[in-house]
């Protein structure tokens, strides 16, 4: 679970190095979101195996055939890890998508008009980071059910919030600058401004909140599956082949081990991701 | 400093007003029907149904339902189990003292592990920084419930003879108690450790760089004394408030590790009773974590405003 202080923080380090350092870390990270992004894409041309059919050799170790072994249904587990990352995926992408959305129509709109309804906006969000997001998730997604849709909704709920926040604090420095006031004595309505002329000067924080904000999400949604509230079965997804390994975990140590490093590989592509945009947009650094 | 706890406080009333309005409205906007989960699963007559509504008031208009449920919380009833048909308030406490011993565990852990690793990290910079900061950077990446399970695997794969799911109650063995809360703590501490260090190790490094810290070497103090009385004690006050934000988190990832270690905290309290559909207790549980989120952070903004003369809340 990263928050955006602690995440950016790490890996940083101040110096004149930090362009160099921070391109690096870019595209280390977007290589590390392509590979992911091939493999989850082309999951079902490279999955050597089914990632649902059962076999009678069960918690198998690894071999040519199955290289990271069977699980205790005799599922290959390298079929079920690359298949299981689309679920995963999937909801990660399209819920920050959301909260990124919505986050910053709130945002812009608090910070950018100010106000009561800045105070409206931010009290209400108030009330949503009362709860801890892991806590809040939980109980969302108990009352609505566990279905992918759901899971999608819920995440996106819990992450809004946040969004709007790192929206909010620049838009209210930026709507004072010389530009906006030269916009609005040509003549450029409200709205316009908003999109054209203070947006754009706040997208490195967005940029890298998301990006943090995908590493919390794959939290999240793997920890929620760990629970047995993730997306339902048959369908594979990481948290829960970790959950499910762990009655055999000693015969089998690989089935839970596949799912770990697949776990800890996506978080660490977008912490990666979001310390590189980081420095390379010069963002907050210290 | 009593009008800044008197404000504070006076804002967290609308704010548990909505954090009030969410945990009902989440449970009433169930999928399935209140009346039907209180009633079990057993296959149950329409009248029967339509006792139970009567009985939970669920044919009163939905508002009349909400301050009727606010009123009784009010007074400390929070409901009656669906599972178990006695009061919420009675079974959610003595977990509540069991979480609140492993939250407490794994803070200090978090803080004894981050403030010291993030200030060797700025003291001695150099080999000692890359190293911390790589640790980090490495423990940021695995989320405590897979921490938890890989700890899990390595002890039954090497320690057979450790038994990691005995949990002790306190009272009946305190040292026993403790040994049984070790490995659940370290899980959960390992993570909020990290930001713990990254922020000691940032204000260490911004109060070394100020005048006052350049005076005091310069008069000839000691560099111990000059880390010990000017660098710890004015960098420690943001990593306090550090610390007490990641309470939220804590209470967060106590669910994961208490399901994990079989530990019968408040976490594995809400994981049975999502299982079973115990909506009060479900309730009660997202409520009451909030309520004491809220009031650690009025106490965290308290603190640091004693701690810093600098901050006012005018």
């Amino acid at each position: 679970m990263a928050d955006a202080s602690t995440a950016s923080a790490v890996l940083a380090r101040p110096g004149a190095a930090t362009g160099k350092r921070g391109r690096l870390l870019l595209v280390l990270g977007v290589g590390m979101l392509m590979s992911m992004l091939v493999v989850t894409l082309f999951g079902p041309q490279i999955a050597p195996h089914s990632a649902i059919a059962f076999s009678p050799d069960s918690l198998a170790g690894p071999s040519a055939e199955h290289w990271l072994g069977t699980d205790s249904i005799g599922r290959d587990v390298l079929s079920r890890l690359i298949i299981g990352g689309r679920t995963t995926l999937l909801i990660t992408f399209v819920a920050v998508s959301l909260a990124v959305a919505a986050g910053l129509v709130l945002g812009l709109t608090s910070g950018y008009v100010g106000g009561m309804t800045d105070e409206i906006i931010m009290r209400a969000l108030d009330v949503v980071f009362a709860f801890p997001v892991f806590l809040l998730a939980i109980a969302v997604v108990a009352a609505l059910g566990p279905t992918v849709p759901n899971l999608i909704l819920t995440i996106a709920i819990v992450y809004t919030p946040t969004m709007a926040r790192v929206v909010r604090g620049p838009v209210l420095s930026v709507k004072r600058w010389d530009h906006v006031e030269a916009a609005r004595s040509v003549g450029v309505g409200e709205f316009r401004i908003a999109t054209r002329h203070v947006l754009p000067m706040v997208v490195s924080p967005i940029l890298v909140q998301t990006s943090l904000t995908l590493a919390n999400t794959i939290f999240t949604v793997t920890a929620l599956s760990f629970l047995g509230i993730g997306p339902p079965p048959p369908d594979p997804n990481w948290g829960g082949m970790l959950s499910e390994a762990r009655q055999f975990m000693e015969l089998a140590p690989l089935t839970v081990i596949g799912p770990a490093c697949a776990i800890v590989f996506a978080t660490l592509t977008f912490i990666v991701l979001a310390n590189g945009l980081r420095e390379w947009l010069d963002v907050g650094s210290r | 400093m009593t009008r800044v706890l008197l404000v504070r406080l006076a804002w967290m009333v609308p704010i548990l007003f909505g954090v009030s309005l969410v945990a009902f409205t989440l449970m009433r906007a169930l999928p399935g029907d209140f009346a039907q989960a209180a009633a079990g699963t057993a296959d149950v007559s329409p009248e029967a149904l339509d006792a139970i509504r009567r009985e939970l008031g669920l044919d009163r208009p939905i508002w009349e339902q909400y301050l009727h449920w606010l009123g009784q919380i009010a007074v400390g009833d929070f409901g009656t189990s669906f599972v178990t048909d006695k009061p919420v308030l009675g079974e959610l406490l003595p977990r509540l003292a069991v979480t609140f011993e492993l939250t407490l565990l794994a803070g200090t852990m978090a803080m004894l592990l981050g403030a010291s690793s993030g200030l060797a990290s700025a003291r001695f910079r150099g080999r000692t920084d890359w190293v911390v900061r790589g640790f980090n950077g490495l423990l940021l990446a695995i989320p405590n419930f897979v921490v938890a399970t890989l700890i899990v695997l390595l002890a039954g794969l090497y320690f057979p003879e450790v038994g990691i799911f005995n949990y002790v109650p306190f009272l009946e063995d305190p040292i026993g108690n403790l040994g049984s809360m070790l490995l659940p703590a370290l899980s959960l501490a390992l993570a909020v450790s990290v930001t713990i260090s990254e922020n000691t190790r940032a204000a260490v490094l911004e109060v070394a760089s100020q005048d006052f810290v350049m005076v005091a070497r310069a008069k000839g103090l000691h560099s111990g004394a000059v880390l010990r009385d000017y660098l710890v004690r004015n960098a420690l006050t943001p990593v306090i408030t550090v610390t007490g934000l990641q309470l939220a988190q804590l209470l967060g990832g106590s669910i994961l590790i208490e399901t994990i270690f079989t530990i019968p905290g408040m976490g594995q309290y809400l994981f049975d009773s999502i299982t079973s559909r115990d909506y009060p207790v479900i309730q009660a549980i997202v409520l009451v974590a909030a309520v004491i989120v809220l009031l650690v952070n009025v106490l965290v903004d308290v603190a640091y405003a004693r701690a810093d003369a600098r901050v006012s809340y005018g």
